[in-house]
């Protein structure tokens, strides 16, 4: 599979920057950032395959952040991370378009297909415009 | 060519190769009506009973099956109608919510340069402002929920790993379902090949109908999630739960849109309504079976290749 950009948004900064590295060992072009607000910053100056977003942070949390992402690029894929399962907030985020909901901690691999899933279906999607 | 018809229309065939006369007369007063048909049968009973009395079965049959396609039909173009008067309700009504929500805001920006005599007044102002807002964000919740039914989603159709879905989907409910002494078991084919299908959405649907299972269960139980094939070309997904069941005269309104039996905040009554436009989406149908007290079955049945459909019912 192709190199793709993912973006990794969490608090943690221990989490953050091992997946990061991971990622990056594994041929993505991988960036973190440690907010909701950061992520929208960075995604306004550069376009993104994938995101992974960690539901709970401080600030704008992941949902509102989930929202605001699809509003304003919609082919974005969204993959959100979730330290202690929330039907409720999973059912929201799959009703406002994200891609999977996956359950931290998530072995990489396990992980890196959900990304490939996800990127697989921005292709058919750009495809289709 | 009689030989090769199945043997429960033995008692068809039969008359109709003695008294031929019986099925002309039967034929020829078809549209008269049943009526006619009972004088017939009187008439001609002993040349031909079987006969006619197996084409007023028929009849009979053919008119039962018949109203309940008419009945289907208008349900699913009520349903439409209601579906597009509500996604018209809900985007007129997202404008003033989100002024409402900004104007919330706005207050609460300019309480912060305000003074007050008394202390306690200013923490009432907030609080005050606080419910606002999450009242507003509730209302938006109904309102996208209710878009979301009527929106037009053209499916991704992507490879999936049905048991993979189904197994995230379960440990997502699992955590929850796990304080209520619920246990979910699995059962899944391991011999299933990939689904074409639209993962996001399929997720929606099992996460939907999980939900409900573990909500229909008070306190201690079991889901159990199964994965099988269904004929040569076609998945089953069954969610089973020994929760409260659905009394039979309710099975028909589940599926509406804002029906529910649950507290307001828990319940919107818009899943199952979701959960069938998906399915229906994906090309697939979804049906109930449920015993009162004992329990309730969900069953998705997935065609294993996807194809666009022209038209949907
Ligand atoms: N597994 C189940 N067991 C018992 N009742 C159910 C089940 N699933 C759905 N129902 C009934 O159908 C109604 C509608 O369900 P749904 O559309 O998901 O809306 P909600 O869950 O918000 O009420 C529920 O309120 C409940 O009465
Ligand atoms: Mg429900």
């Amino acid at each position: 599979m192709e190199r793709f950009k993912v973006l990794v948004v969490d608090d943690e900064d221990d989490f953050r920057e091992t997946i990061v590295k991971r990622l990056k060992g594994r041929n993505l072009d991988a960036t973190g950032v440690a907010s909701g607000e950061e992520a929208l910053k960075t995604m306004a100056q550069e376009n993104f395959d994938v995101v992974v977003l960690d539901v709970r942070m401080p600030g704008m949390d992941g949902i509102e952040a989930l929202k605001e992402m699809k509003k304003r690029w919609p082919l974005t894929e969204v993959i959100m991370l979730t330290g202690h399962a929330s039907v409720e907030s999973g059912i929201q985020g799959m009703q406002l378009g994200a891609f999977d909901y996956v359950m931290k901690p998530v072995p990489l691999d396990e992980l890196l297909d959900k990304m490939r899933q996800a990127y697989e279906r921005k292709k058919i999607q750009e495809g289709k415009f | 060519m009689p030989s090769t018809r199945p043997s429960g229309s033995e008692r068809w065939w039969l008359p109709w190769l003695a008294p031929t006369l019986t099925l002309a007369a039967g034929l020829i007063f078809w549209g008269a009506g049943e009526q006619f048909l009972a004088g017939a049968a009187v008439g001609l009973s002993a040349l031909g009973f079987y006969g006619v009395h197996s084409l007023r079965a028929r009849l009979a049959q053919a008119e039962a099956a018949r109203q309940l396609m008419d009945e289907r039909l208008l349900t699913t173009q009520k349903l439409a109608a209601i579906g597009e008067l509500a996604a018209g309700i809900s985007h007129e009504i997202n404008n003033p919510l989100a002024i409402i929500r900004q104007e919330a805001e706005w207050l609460e920006e300019l309480l912060k340069g305000a003074r007050f005599q008394d202390q306690a007044q200013l923490l009432e102002f907030r609080e005050s402002l606080q419910e606002i807002i999450l009242a507003v964000e509730r209302a938006r919740e109904v309102t996208g929920k209710v878009l979301e039914l009527a929106r037009e989603r053209q499916p991704v159709i992507q490879k999936l790993d049905l048991n993979r879905l189904l197994e995230d989907m379960a440990r997502l409910v699992e955590h929850e379902a796990r304080k209520k002494n619920i246990v979910i078991e699995r059962r899944f084919a391991l011999d299933l090949p990939p689904v074409e299908s639209d993962g996001p959405l399929l997720r929606q649907a099992v996460l939907n109908l999980l939900t409900n299972a573990y909500q229909a269960i008070e306190d201690r139980g079991t889901i159990t999630l199964t994965s099988s094939w269904a004929g040569p070309d076609h998945v089953k997904i069954a969610i089973r739960d020994t929760g409260v069941g659905i009394p039979p005269e309710m099975l028909d309104k589940i599926f509406l849109p804002f029906f529910t039996t649950k507290p307001p905040g828990t319940g919107t009554g818009l899943g199952l309504a979701i959960t069938q436009t998906i399915i229906h989406r994906l090309g697939g149908t979804l049906s109930v079976a449920s015993q009162p007290k004992h329990g309730t079955t969900f069953t998705i049945v997935l065609p294993l290749s996807w194809e666009p459909q022209e038209q949907r019912a």
